[in-house]
């Protein structure tokens, strides 16, 4: 109300349009004039529109805010058999990219079990990203979509390594011509 | 006025009430209502051989009865000599004599109810262990806790972070009674497992810190829960651990864990989340 008494007030309210809010209190008209003179400063560097992916949705609460968040079922091939899987083959890619180095070159079969290591550190690696990016209560087909695309990725990159491993040379050996540093 | 009636007060009830006295003293000038302004208050102070250290504060502000208008930042400018040295002093300051409306929440004040938790200068962290940096130049920005729903201001939503504590039974499971049907005792080593886990208050820094838990908050548990999960499988007294493991063992509720340890880096008690989940996952291996 008082607001409204003072003139020089509603000037300036004037002069910013388009936002009620500056009638307000004289404290917030200056704030809001700073924030729109900051807004076109940095309007001014993007080139690019902004994008929103998987914004938040509204906030939901499953039955009261009393209730426990449900326990998703045990599943230990999720859980603790995957995670412990994933570790024992990344530990055991530490000596099987070490050993080229050291011996000079791999023979055939620690070569192909190397491939093998690697495809399978990615395939989980990739999953890992997909759970935590593509989450099911969101968006469940595109997560099946993707997750089977992954699938297909890995057999086609097997079926590819498999090929190179028995018809040509190796993927260390391989490396170790391109390698030129 | 108020000077002069303490001084008068001093010498009528001689040393022993001079304290009191001189702390009413004190008291009014800083309840007063003209003195909103810290820099024309300045002159009148005893302290006025000082010079006033104007900081400015940055406020995130979001009223919930006008929902449409965008959230701002709104600046505040105190004297730091007459504030506080913490940052939950200048909050109460601002709420006290500069803007009413302004609304966090704040209980202890010394870092032990875990309600002050906010984003201040880009880190989750209690109000009220935070010191106020002494430099005057940089403005402090002071957020709600990143990646909630905000009720209002600094106020955030914690209703998921609450449901999930439940889910994870924080109490003592036990089903065969001590054998003097007196209290669960424990040895002094099985105590000490539960150092650096039973500090926790809940203040949530951790976890809305934690960027898989800012994707996956409706089915990964977080640092907090998971450190508080752990503090009840430590427990030598609690007889649930086989149930309490399998209750995590799935792809969400633990393994959302990559080890980013932001939660170490922000927790203000100084406790470790990182290291109890990583026990966790080290207990539940194979």
């Amino acid at each position: 109300m008082a607001s409204i008494a003072r003139s020089a007030l509603l000037r300036q309210a004037a002069s910013v349009p388009k936002l009620p809010a500056a009638t307000h209190a004289i404290a917030r008209s200056s704030a809001l004039r700073q924030s729109i003179a900051n807004t076109v400063r940095a309007s001014a560097f993007h080139t690019t529109s902004r994008r929103n992916l998987l914004p938040p949705l509204p906030q939901h609460v499953d039955g009261t805010v009393n209730d426990a968040a449900p326990i998703p079922e045990t599943s230990p091939a999720h859980g603790s058999y995957h995670w412990t899987f994933d570790r024992l083959v990344s530990a055991g890619l530490v000596p099987l990219t070490l050993a080229p180095f050291a011996a000079g070159s791999l023979n055939p079969t620690m070569d192909a079990v190397l491939c093998g290591l690697i495809l399978i550190h990615s395939h989980t690696g990739f999953q890992n990203i997909i759970i935590d990016y593509l989450p099911t209560r969101r968006v469940p087909r595109t997560r099946k979509a993707v997750m089977w695309g992954l699938n297909v990725a890995t057999v086609i990159v097997g079926l590819a390594l498999y090929e190179f491993e028995t018809t040509d040379v190796g993927v260390t050996e391989a490396i170790k011509r391109v390698w030129t540093a | 006025m108020a000077a002069l009636r303490s001084s008068s007060a001093a010498r009528l009830f001689g040393s022993a009430a001079s304290r009191p006295a001189f702390r009413l003293a004190v008291a009014a000038p800083v309840r007063g209502f003209a003195q909103l302004a810290d820099a024309a208050q300045e002159s009148q102070t005893a302290s006025g051989d000082q010079k006033a250290r104007i900081k400015t504060f940055q406020v995130y502000r979001w009223n919930p009865d006008t929902p449409t208008e965008k959230p701002t930042m709104q600046s505040y400018s105190l004297d730091l000599n007459k504030t506080g040295p913490m940052v939950l002093d200048a909050l109460i300051r601002i709420k006290n004599e500069l803007d009413p409306t302004l609304t966090f929440r704040r209980s202890c004040r010394e870092g032990i109810c875990g309600s002050c938790a906010m984003n201040i200068n880009g880190t989750n962290t209690l109000a009220c262990l935070c010191r106020i940096p002494t430099e005057v130049n940089a403005e402090m920005k002071i957020y709600p806790l990143p990646h909630t729903y905000v009720v209002k201001d600094l106020v955030p939503d914690l209703t998921q972070f609450y449901k999930q504590y439940k889910s994870i039974k924080p109490y003592l499971q036990r089903d065969t009674p001590s054998p003097d049907g007196k209290e669960y005792r424990q040895s002094k080593a099985d105590r000490r497992k539960l150092d650096g886990l039973y500090e926790c208050i809940l203040c949530a820094c951790c976890s809305t810190s934690c960027p898989s838990y800012w994707w996956n908050s409706e089915e990964y548990l977080g640092p907090a829960m998971l450190l508080q999960s752990y503090r009840w499988l430590a427990d030598s007294r609690d007889e649930r651990t086989a149930e309490r493991k399998d209750a995590l063992n799935n792809s969400m509720s633990l393994y959302r864990c990559h080890t980013i340890l932001n939660c170490t880096r922000t927790c203000p008690k100084g406790l470790n989340p990182g290291l109890a989940i990583a026990q966790i996952k080290k207990e539940m291996a194979f």
